[in-house]
Formats: C-alpha cells, sequence, structure tokens
C-alpha cells in the first residue's frame, strides 16, 4: 500500500463497494478496498454441479451453514464467529452477513426489478415514511447502465410497477416452466398479471462471463460468472485497470476526523493480527451494508461529533426497514405424476407475479398503502433432505406417495414494502463488544398495521390463486403477525443512512454524501429513503454507479 | 401374543393370559414408560388417555462430542467424515433392516441398504446440531422400542424375529391411524421421522435421483429448453379442466 497512491478509500466488497470501485477506478481514480471477510474466488471455489447427497446431512442447513451446506456465505450467516449483535427484550430480529470477498452478492437471488416512479414518491402520495430526493426520471439511465454491465435477463412489460429498460439493455429470459405457466393462468383469471422475473444472469455471453447453462443453484456461487457477483465481474474489471487495492480480513471499526471534524482516515482490526491501522484519504465511502455502516458512524464519536459521525440529524441507525415476507403453498392435485423434464432453469423464478395494486391504492381501495410481489417456489428439484408428499406406510406404496407429490407443490411467497416506524432501529449496544473489541449493533422491531394489513391481503390472494389452480385447503389461513416474517429475515435491510432533500431528517443528501461530512459517502443499502418492495440490489448499484460518478466529478473539479 | 412358549410357569408365566399391560410390567417396560405423557396431544386435535398399555424407552444418550464442520467448510471436496459416527452396530443393523423395509429393492432399483442409505443416517444422527440430535433420540429410542417390542410378542429381537413378524410390528406403527393409539403414538412419530430420513437419504444417491425422475444438473449449451411437448399436453389439459388459460406478457 506504502506505493499506491490512492485517492479513495471503499469500506465494503459487495454490491455497493465494487460498483463504487469499478466506477471510480474507470473514471482514473486510485481506489483503496477493505473488506472485512477473507479473499474468495467463485471460479475455484463455487461447487458446481455438486450433488446434495455428497455433501454433509444431503446438503441441509444447520447453524454453520444456514441456508444449506453449498451456499456461498463464507463466515457468516444468521451468525458471524466472533461479530455477535444483540437486540432489545421482546425484538426478534436477524441480521445475515458475510465475511468474504464481494459479500453478500456471492449468494443473492439475483432478482433486479427497478424501482419505480410510484417507490421513488411514496410519500407524496399516501403521507408516509419518507419521500426520495430523486425520482425515477433522474435514476432511468443510470439503470440501463448498470444493467448493461451486471447484465439482466427478462423483457419489458409495460406494466406500471415495472419501468422499461431501453432498447437493448436486457438480455432474453428463459422459457417459463409448467408450474409457472399455471400459476400466471390462475393469476390471469383473478386479473392479475404474472410475468418473466428480472435476474441478474447472463442468458448471453459478457465481457469474460459466460452465459447461463441452466445447471447449479445460483446462491453456490457461479464459477463461470452467469449469475452476477461482483467476484467474477466488477472487483477484477476495476483490478484490470492497475487502480484498485483490495485488503480482506480488515474489519474498520471506526472513521477518524480531525481537529475540526474532517474526515481523515479509517481504522481497521487486520483479523490476522488483531492489530489496528490507520489509513488517510481524501475521500471515505462507506459501502459495509446498511447495518454495518451505521454501526461504524455511530462507532466514529469525537468532540465535533459526539452522537456519532454523520449524525447530527439523530437519523443514523433510524429507519431501519426490511421487506415483509410471508410464504402460502399447497399440493397442487392436477400435478400429481405430471411429465418429467429438466426443470432446473436459471435455477429461480422464471415467472413472477410483480405488484399489480397502484391503481386500486390511488382510488382508496385497499386498506394497506404499499405493494408486494409474489416469487412462486415449484419445480422438479434436486432432491435434498426433505421428501414432499403425504407419506404413509413404506415400500412400494410409501415411494409411489412420493414420487407423485413431487414437483406437484407450489409456493407462493410474498415480498412487500414496509414503512419506516420509530420502534424499528438499530443503536450501539454499549455493553458488548465483538472480539475485535469493537461495540456491537442491538436491533429493535416491530411490523406496524400496514404490513400486517399487506400480509393478510397476500395471504388471501396467494390462497386464492392456488385454489383457482385446484388446490384445497382444509385450514383456515394464520394470522398475519403470526404468519409475517422476522425482521431482517428477508435480508433486504435499508434505510440506518437514509438520503433526503434536508439535514434535519436524512444523512447524506442525493449523492449518497453525508450532510455533515463532505468527504464522507454511504453507497450501501443504508440511504434508501424507502423500502419498495423489489429486493434491493440493483438498485444499490445503480445509485452506486451514479453518485460515484458525481463524486468522480467533483474530484476532478477540486470541489473535494 | 404368541402362544409357542414351553418356559415353565416359574420362570415365566403362561403369556397368553397376560393382558398387555402385565406382560409390560413383567418384561420391566412399563417402568420405563416415562416418556408417554398422560394424555398426548395429536395433530388432529384428538387426544388419547393413557391407560398404561404403551411402553418407550427413556433413553440417556451421552453428548456428541464432534464439532460441526464450520463456517467456511471446503466445498469443492465436502468432507467426508466430518463428525465420529456414534451408532453401534447392532443399531446400525437394525437401521439397515428398517430401512430396506421402508425402500425395498424394486426391480432394477436397488433397495436402500444397497445404496448405503444406513451410513447416511447413522452421519446424520452423529451431527452435533441440534436438529440431528433430537432425530437421533427418535431413531435410538424406535430402535429400542422394536427390541422390547418383539420381545413383548415373540419373545425375540427384532433383528432375531422372521420378516413376516417385523412387518407385523411396522404395520401397527406406519399409518397415520398409529398416531391415535395410545400403544403405537410415540414410535409412529418416530418412525415417520426415520421414514423420511430414509427416504431423502434414498433419494439424493444417484440411483434414489433416477428413480424419482429429477432430470436437471447437467449443463444446456444453448437457451434453456422448457417444458417438452409432453409436458405441455399435460399442462393444457390441466388447465382445460380447471377452465383457465395461458397468457404470458
Amino acid at each position: 500500500m506504502n506505493d499506491f497512491d490512492y485517492e479513495v478509500i471503499v469500506v465494503g466488497s459487495g454490491a455497493g463497494g465494487a460498483m463504487a470501485a469499478y466506477t471510480l477506478t474507470k473514471k482514473g481514480h486510485k481506489v483503496l478496498m477493505l473488506e472485512a471477510g477473507r479473499d474468495y474466488d467463485p471460479k475455484k471455489e463455487s461447487p458446481m454441479f455438486k450433488r446434495n447427497g455428497e455433501a454433509p446431512l444431503m446438503g441441509a442447513g444447520n447453524v454453520d451453514k444456514d441456508f444449506g451446506f453449498y451456499d456461498a456465505t463464507v463466515d457468516g450467516g444468521w451468525t458471524v464467529p466472533n461479530e455477535p449483535y444483540t437486540k432489545a427484550e421482546g425484538t426478534e430480529f436477524y441480521w445475515w452477513r458475510a465475511r468474504m470477498l464481494g459479500g453478500r452478492t456471492n449468494h443473492w437471488g439475483r432478482y433486479s426489478l427497478r424501482f419505480s416512479e410510484h417507490d421513488f414518491k411514496g410519500k407524496s402520495r399516501d403521507g408516509l415514511g419518507a419521500d426520495w430526493p430523486i425520482e425515477y426520471k433522474d435514476i432511468a439511465s443510470w439503470y440501463d447502465k448498470t444493467e448493461e454491465i451486471v447484465g439482466i435477463c427478462g423483457v419489458n412489460t409495460g406494466l406500471d410497477d415495472m419501468p422499461d429498460a431501453s432498447e437493448g439493455i436486457l438480455q432474453p429470459p428463459p422459457k417459463p416452466r409448467v408450474p409457472e405457466l399455471l400459476v400466471a393462468a390462475a393469476a390471469k383469471k383473478l386479473g392479475i398479471p404474472a410475468v418473466p422475473m428480472r435476474r441478474a444472469v447472463l442468458t448471453r455471453a459478457k465481457d469474460q462471463r459466460a452465459a447461463c447453462f441452466y445447471a447449479t443453484p445460483c446462491g453456490h456461487g457461479c464459477s463461470i460468472g452467469a449469475a452476477f457477483q461482483t467476484t467474477t465481474s466488477l472487483i477484477p474489471m476495476a483490478k484490470k485497470t492497475g487502480r484498485l487495492q483490495v485488503v480482506t480480513d480488515a474489519m474498520v471499526k471506526e472513521v477518524n476526523v480531525d481537529d475540526r471534524g474532517k474526515v481523515t482516515a479509517v481504522t481497521y482490526i487486520d483479523k490476522k493480527t488483531k492489530e489496528a491501522h490507520t489509513l488517510q484519504a481524501r475521500v471515505i465511502i462507506l459501502a459495509a451494508s446498511a447495518c454495518e455502516s451505521a454501526r461504524i458512524l455511530l462507532n466514529s464519536k469525537s468532540e465535533r461529533h459526539p452522537n456519532g459521525l454523520a449524525n447530527s440529524s439523530g437519523q443514523v441507525g433510524r429507519n431501519l426497514m426490511d421487506s415483509t415476507g410471508v410464504n402460502l403453498g399447497a399440493m397442487i392435485p392436477g400435478l400429481q405424476g405430471r411429465p418429467k423434464y429438466n426443470e432446473d432453469g436459471h435455477t429461480a423464478n422464471h415467472l413472477f407475479i410483480p405488484w399489480w395494486g397502484h391503481k386500486m391504492q390511488e382510488k382508496g381501495e385497499l386498506d394497506f398503502p404499499r405493494g408486494y410481489h409474489f416469487e412462486i417456489g415449484s419445480g422438479f428439484h434436486q432432491p435434498g433432505a426433505g421428501v414432499s408428499g403425504d407419506l404413509d406406510g413404506y415400500g412400494k406404496s410409501l415411494k409411489d406417495i412420493a414420487k407423485r407429490a413431487y414437483g406437484s407443490y407450489v409456493g407462493l411467497s410474498l415480498r412487500g414494502e414496509m414503512l419506516p416506524n420509530e420502534h424499528s432501529y438499530m443503536e450501539i449496544d454499549e455493553e458488548v463488544k465483538d472480539a475485535w473489541g469493537i461495540p456491537v449493533a442491538k436491533f429493535h422491531w416491530k411490523w406496524s398495521e400496514h404490513e400486517l394489513k399487506q400480509v393478510e391481503h397476500g395471504l388471501n390472494t396467494a390462497k386464492a390463486i392456488l385454489e383457482a389452480m385446484g388446490a384445497k385447503f382444509t385450514d383456515s389461513l394464520p394470522k398475519a403477525e403470526d404468519a409475517i416474517s422476522k425482521g431482517g429475515e428477508i435480508i433486504h435491510e435499508v434505510g440506518s443512512t437514509r438520503m433526503g432533500d434536508s439535514p434535519e431528517d436524512s444523512v447524506t443528501n442525493q449523492w449518497g454524501q453525508t450532510w455533515d461530512c463532505e468527504n464522507l459517502f454511504v453507497m450501501d443499502a443504508g440511504v434508501f429513503a424507502s423500502n419498495p418492495h423489489k429486493n434491493c440490489t440493483l438498485t444499490i448499484m445503480t445509485l452506486a454507479m451514479r453518485n460515484s460518478s458525481w463524486l468522480a466529478e467533483q474530484l476532478k473539479q477540486g470541489v473535494l | 401374543m404368541t402362544s409357542n412358549s414351553d418356559n415353565s410357569m416359574d420362570e415365566k408365566p403362561y403369556k397368553t393370559t397376560l393382558t398387555r399391560r402385565e406382560s409390560l410390567k413383567w418384561l420391566g417396560l412399563l417402568s420405563a414408560a416415562v416418556a408417554v405423557p398422560a394424555v398426548i396431544s395429536l395433530s388432529g386435535g384428538k387426544t388419547v388417555a393413557e391407560t398404561g398399555k404403551a411402553h418407550w424407552p427413556k433413553l440417556s444418550l451421552p453428548q456428541v462430542t464432534g464439532k460441526g464442520y464450520g463456517k467456511d467448510p471446503n466445498l469443492i471436496v465436502p468432507p467426508e467424515a466430518p463428525w465420529p459416527l456414534t451408532l453401534e452396530q447392532q443399531e446400525l443393523n437394525t437401521i439397515a433392516v428398517l430401512s430396506d423395509i421402508i425402500v425395498p429393492r424394486e426391480g432394477n432399483v436397488p433397495s436402500a441398504s444397497e445404496v448405503k442409505v444406513p451410513d447416511v443416517v447413522n452421519e446424520w444422527v452423529s451431527a452435533p446440531y441440534a436438529r440431528q440430535q433430537a432425530d437421533r433420540l427418535e431413531v435410538l429410542s424406535l430402535v429400542v422400542w422394536l427390541e422390547d417390542e418383539a420381545k413383548l410378542r415373540y419373545d425375540a429381537g427384532f433383528r432375531a424375529i422372521t420378516n413376516m413378524e417385523r412387518l407385523s410390528i411396522i404395520d401397527d406403527i406406519a399409518y397415520k391411524k398409529a398416531y391415535y393409539t395410545e400403544e403405537y403414538s410415540k414410535p409412529a412419530e418416530a418412525f415417520s421421522r426415520l421414514r423420511s430420513l430414509v427416504l431423502s437419504a434414498f433419494f439424493c444417491t444417484s440411483e434414489g435421483t433416477k428413480d424419482i425422475g429429477y432430470m436437471g444438473n447437467v449443463p444446456i449449451a444453448g437457451d434453456y429448453p422448457g417444458p417438452t411437448k409432453e409436458a405441455m399436453q399435460h399442462l393444457n389439459g390441466l388447465l382445460d379442466q380447471l377452465g383457465l388459460s395461458l397468457s404470458i406478457a
């Protein structure tokens, strides 16, 4: 590092950090990236074509590998060794982390839905939450540029919830599978559209990355680079410029300021030696994940910033949101014993149900303010540690039950927008430190009536769709408060350093630049002013590209 | 009860005159029946009152001492023996017998033990994770219960009796009706757990995967082909039946 004359330090190598580093290095700036986890190379480490039967416990998940043996997450999951977090009494909250180069982009679902004009201006419409300081048209061209690099398969549907990409941006989506077509037909009967999902999976080769060969779940990592992760795309591409250096096992403890309160450096702990190092930089970008970046800011207390850095508004850690989640599934009698074929596809949704209710909400026909979408769970999956079917008896008759049931279950998973509320936030637990001596995050969580009513609507709608497919429900639906996911469980935590129009009630401006410190930026989902039902990663990357482009311009003009 | 006993009354009473309850007492099994609660709540909402006809072993198993494979195992070459195996040979033998009752050979499709399913069960119940340790108690309790039940019925251990005799016991615990009987609700639950485990392990083998009909995990050059003609014909038939029609944006 001594002879590497970097201008910018980026904390984090996931969606936001890698896009920021890529953008800045492409524009000629030297960047030093700090990653809290170990180095990771999907080309060598992705378990391609591995069968569950080859893994311990048939690949089943446990406290070591929450999402199964082959999940790409390294040293993470709902718990991270040596790095606890705490929860307020009565709070249930789960914080998924990864400690590896590329962060959570190595295992994410790759669903990549653009936020629409409704999503940026929710408060203007219904008076709830906060508006973003930008609108869709400010970011549309940046979505195009991001999607061009990331590689998104899907189509322009013309639906109000799914803004079109410019001509030539999207790659062709894979053909829908039988259960998805059945869902689409059933939804159509109820006036609900089902359309091709947009996903960060290449169906045509791009750069050094191959097209999908339709095998091996993307969550295992993708050695051929078809499923987007920063470790096979943005990071190697940025390194190729010669202007990016990466330090792994570097756990950032705080951002340092001078006597006047100006940001000068970051201090990190080298996890291998446990030694602290302080690195100066002209500009610092935090992209450590919404809650980790907020934790760093709150732990960066100084005389000038007694409540933590960039926290004059008191909003750091506040407005914490996740997506709502609930699942309803059923065995579809007509799918029992159906003809077999390879249903792997790109290993996730080829079709899904986008939010169809904007008009209904405008007319006041719904009793909840924000939308949701349904993801479809179905298919002839590779056998693992669980067998579907109403199992009874033994021998041939038992096997026949399992074989007929195979591929006959369809589940609808709701993913919905949550509004910020005063009971959902994170702070620092001054009583507990991690193994590196850094005070840990403490979570507070509560869903509001808005989310519960939305989930109730979703459960009823899912039931109606499944019934139209021939499913029979004997039990009544669960109550929304029992069925809704726990906070953090959908792994879409956002909002803890939100952007806004005013330093009074937001942490950064529209460029992710903190109001309090002009050379400190946040480029992860912490800056989201709201949490639309669409998965957050595409917008994290799009904002990071837009905002680091603006930052590059500031550097060029000597403003920073 | 069998009536083929020629034992003298001194050693063992004439068994056909014994009630099941008395036999249980004689065999010392009833005193071990502590795991059966006075009222068993069942998923269907029905309850069974205990009248002393059931037996269920109360095992106190030593803690497994192995460690898990950790949060960063090698995914390319998964650990072959991630933790010490804990089943005794006799237990493994019973699991093998049960595995082949659950998944017997069918023509060219091998039985569960032929494709080493008992080894997977052993790895599973030996794993140092909460879910697996709960299963270990269930599975080992079942093994002991079968031994006791076989002695009760046939005066010999489960592995020593004939296959017909074994099936007469399994028939009493393998079907849903067993959940609602006092004698068999506990072994039926445990059998159900083992059944899922064995079936999963079987379908996870190459032979089992072929048997269930999974056709994926192979690379495809070019675009994903989608459903076959036959699969679409089936879907169209189903749509007609349900009064639905297709249309995708």
